[in-house]
């Protein structure tokens, strides 16, 4: 397998620490490299065919603005033949109105761009009003809930990780 | 297939044409918008200083974070074609749609020659009449009726034109919000509503308010009407949507919403202290999204500019504003003789009857004859009128008790029309179509019955303030027409009176007929004049023969003009409205039976009063009862009664006396609304308690 980008920000905690699960989970035998996403410019982005994107949702369903800022050269890019994970954490009891909407916001963005989506997951054991990531049962990504759903955080990244392994090439 | 609400569903998450970006927006227009940006902020941040030195700018509800959505409401703006309501909030709104900083700060600072309102309303209430940027309340969303008003004039003149009318997202709540979209939406007016979201309404946050998180997504089930959703801290995603959200407007006829994200960087107001409900970690989390400091970081990032041409652009910024600043501060303060200017827009000057007397001639008419005569004849002369109310206006039946009966026959469903069963809905859309053309004059059934006009008056306040708030420059030009008054066995929400409490309020007409010949008169004067009156009809009499009289077909009564109704040498009878009948019949009673000539003086107008006939009446026969309909306790009388006390205290041989109603409401039954409201033996024995005093 090609070695992996996993971007998410530096100045963040809990995607940080979801990142740092994610690395945990693809073990020693995978390249995993961490960039941060408050200085990624296209041409870093550009040299990973993998990438793994952590991408929290802000306000009411809004990218944060070190993602919102990359968005003009993301679209300029051609992302062909790329292969992106995203995953996002989000508040279903709190903010079931826009429960991980940056990773379906962030999805859109690279399909456009020609990119491959991969890492979708089954969104049954979630429970929310209305998600831009959720499509006939499924998450464009990974959804983590730690504030309603810590305790299945390990089961979700584990599972995830062992799917990406297989999608990636 | 599709359902309905799919379809509108479908619509409203269409995706907003892309016209700006980053990458693609000319350099010229950047540079315009970062200029607008740091200016406005600069005037945001420099605000509070103002009041820290006494100056002024002692209300002041900070903008920073709704950086995106303002500008693009400005720049989507055109002021030879559109109106625009901003709300407190909205200084980057009025900057970019073309307020200079001067002006700014001479709203701020509450100078004479503030082109808003020349100090007369609060600070940072924005607005240039003269370019349709309005001026109106501080009530919070209450300018949602007038742009739904505004927005029906330009459809029924076939004007090509938009209005713009901005808000937070807690004002949604107030119900006069909805029943001004669910207005637009029933008349497809081309209004643009903007909800600017920063989540607080002063310190409630947005789950106090209503259970959508997203507030717009309550007006999901009205049709006719687009959603967009945006970014009201992202200039280009802003722009995007409002250039969209005018285009749907303009040419598709139809309501929009725009919802736009943003954040509150500072406290509501300088009366708020945010810290008391806000941690640390949120406001960190809202300032790391300062709208201004993002399009900085882009202009930078993809190459627009060099930090040397930002900073240049900060240099002239901070010049405009100090320019700005010496030239405010040596304007001149509003004079305080000033105060009486203003108070309601000039009254039609009765050339031909300047007393509102007639000789006689005419033709013979009930009231509601009188009144409706009236209405058709003014329909006739003036095009620009306008007819609306509950119940007005289907078939043959013409208002709950068919006075404009005939009208939408004669004069089409455009000019007089149905209006929803919301009363606040029927002023404030009046008051907004006044807004578009200073010729349009407007009828409105305030409400089925006098009773019910109460939810209109949060309308009306606000309305009876606009020419003084706006010092002169618009004038609502409205008669609001109510069924009024008892002695129908109606009970409590069909005989009350109400003009006790219209006449507290500066900035209306109020007045109240009696007789068919002077409803005639006055309708024909409120119609011509400019601003509001409440032309009160007693509807007791709409078909009492005793109300009947000659009509000259031309009559007017100007405001103000009382009429003597039976002379009278031994004591004086103020009245008005039903009373003046009972009045005139005890006054014929006591000459009969004991000898004595009672004068009879009509007030007709009750705001504002004719106090030369006051006096003269009172110098005239030395003794005065005053009887009215209404309760006594806080009716006309009381202020008809001050006004004797203070002019001609020493021409009266008796105590003033009052006949009106008990301070109950008006029971139902009619044993009990005999007992509550007067009649000619409750007159006739203050009558006698007079005449021998």
């Amino acid at each position: 397998m090609e070695k992996i980008a996993l971007i998410y920000s530096y100045n963040t905690r809990n995607t940080a620490n979801v990142a740092k699960e994610i690395v945990k989970a693809f073990g020693k035998s995978v390249v995993v490299e961490e960039l941060n996403a408050e200085d990624i410019d296209g041409q870093k982005f550009s040299s990973y065919n993998n990438l793994i994107l952590g991408v929290p949702t802000w306000f009411d369903g809004e990218l944060p603005n070190y993602w919102d800022e990359f968005v003009p050269e993301l679209e300029t890019l051609d992302l062909k033949g790329k292969r992106i994970a995203i995953f996002g954490l989000g508040d279903q009891v709190n903010y079931p109105e826009n429960f991980v909407d940056g990773i379906g916001l962030m999805v859109n963005i690279c399909k456009k761009a020609g990119a491959e989506i991969v890492g979708y997951t089954d969104a049954s054991g979630y429970t929310f009003e209305s998600s831009a990531a959720f499509s006939g049962g499924k998450f464009c990504g990974l959804a983590i809930d730690i504030e309603n759903q810590g305790d299945l955080n390990d089961e979700r990244i584990e599972s995830w990780v062992s799917q990406l392994k297989k999608e990636f090439r | 297939m599709a359902t309905i609400f799919e379809k509108i569903l479908e619509e409203q998450n269409k995706e907003v044409p892309r016209v700006h970006g980053i990458l693609t927006t000319d350099k010229e227009l950047l540079e315009k918008w970062f200029y607008l940006m740091v200016l406005g902020r600069a005037l945001d941040d420099r605000a509070p200083n103002y009041l820290k030195q006494a100056i002024g700018w002692s209300y002041h509800a900070p903008y920073a974070g709704h950086d995106g959505i303002q500008l693009a409401i400005g720049q989507v703006f055109d002021k030879t074609t559109d109106h625009l309501y901003p709300y407190y909030r909205d200084m980057l709104t009025t900057l970019s749609a073309g307020l200079t900083a001067e002006e700014i700060i001479l709203n701020g600072i509450s100078k004479d020659n503030d082109v808003a309102s020349g100090g007369r309303h609060m600070s940072n209430h924005f607005a240039k009449p003269e370019w349709n940027i309005h001026n109106f309340s501080s009530a919070t969303g209450n300018q949602t009726l007038h742009a739904t008003g505004t927005g029906r004039a330009m459809k029924k003149y076939n004007h090509k034109g938009v209005v713009f009318c901005s808000q937070g997202e807690s004002s949604v709540s107030e119900g006069y919000v909805f029943e001004a979209i669910n207005g637009a939406s029933n008349e497809k007016v081309p209004v643009v509503f903007i909800f600017q979201d920063n989540g607080y309404g002063i310190s409630v946050p947005k789950k106090d308010q209503t259970a959508n998180r997203k507030v717009s997504d309550n007006f999901r089930g009205l049709k006719n009407i687009s959603i967009i959703k945006c970014n009201g801290k992202d200039v280009f995603d802003s722009m995007n949507a409002m250039l969209e959200a005018k285009r749907i407007a303009l040419h598709e006829q139809h309501p929009v919403i725009v919802h736009a994200n943003c954040v509150r960087i500072h406290s509501h107001s300088n009366s708020d202290r945010h810290e008391l409900y806000r941690d640390d970690y949120e406001l960190n989390y809202v300032r790391e999204y300062d709208p201004l400091a993002k399009y900085r970081r882009l202009l930078l990032r993809y190459k627009r500019f060099t930090e040397e041409e930002l900073v240049a652009i900060e240099q002239r910024v901070k010049d405009t504003v100090k320019e700005a600043h010496k030239s405010a501060m040596a304007s001149p303060d509003p004079k305080p003789e000033s105060i009486h200017d203003f108070v309601i827009g000039p009254a039609y000057v009765s050339q031909k009857y300047p007393e509102g007397l007639h000789d006689g001639k005419g033709v013979e008419m009930k009231l509601i004859e009188a009144i409706n005569q009236t209405l058709k004849a003014e329909f006739r002369h003036n095009p620009d009128t306008f007819l609306w109310g509950q119940d007005i206006a289907n078939k043959d039946k013409g208002g709950i008790f068919n006075v404009s009966k005939g009208m939408q026959q004669e004069f089409g469903a455009e000019r007089v029309f149905n209006a929803p069963i919301a009363e606040d809905f029927i002023l404030g859309t009046a008051n907004g179509m006044s807004r578009f053309n200073k010729n349009i004059r407007i009828v409105v059934e305030g409400a089925e019955f006098a009773d019910y006009f109460w939810p209109a008056m949060e309308q009306l306040i606000n309305t009876s303030h606009d020419y003084w708030r706006s010092k002169g420059q618009f004038s609502p030009n409205i008669t609001v027409r109510l069924a009024s008054g008892g002695y129908i066995g109606g009970g409590l929400y069909h005989s009350q009176n109400i003009e006790g409490a219209l006449i507290t309020i500066p900035g209306i007409r109020v007045v109240y007929p009696s007789f068919a010949d002077d409803a005639a008169g006055l309708l024909r004067t409120s119609m011509r004049s400019e601003g509001l009156t409440m032309f009160l009809e007693p509807k007791a009499l709409y078909n009492a023969p005793k109300a009947a009289t000659l009509v000259p077909e031309d009559f007017e009564v100007p405001f103000g003009k009382a009429r003597i109704r039976r002379e009278g040498k031994d004591m004086s009878i103020i009245t008005y409205g039903n009373t003046t009948h009972m009045c005139i019949e005890v006054a014929n009673q006591v000459s009969s039976e004991l000898g004595k000539e009672i004068e009879v003086l009509d007030l007709r107008s009750l705001s504002p009063l004719d106090h030369e006939a006051i006096v003269n009446t009172v110098k005239k026969t030395n003794k005065v009862l005053i009887v009215h309909e209404d309760k006594v306790i806080g009716g006309v009388g009381g202020e008809v009664a001050a006004l004797i006390s203070n002019e001609v205290f020493e021409y009266l041989d008796a105590p003033i006396m009052r006949v009106g109603s008990t301070f109950t409401p008006v029971g139902f039954n009619r044993i009990l609304e005999k007992a509550i409201l007067p009649n000619n033996e409750k007159i006739l024995e203050a009558v006698k308690k007079m005449l021998n005093y």
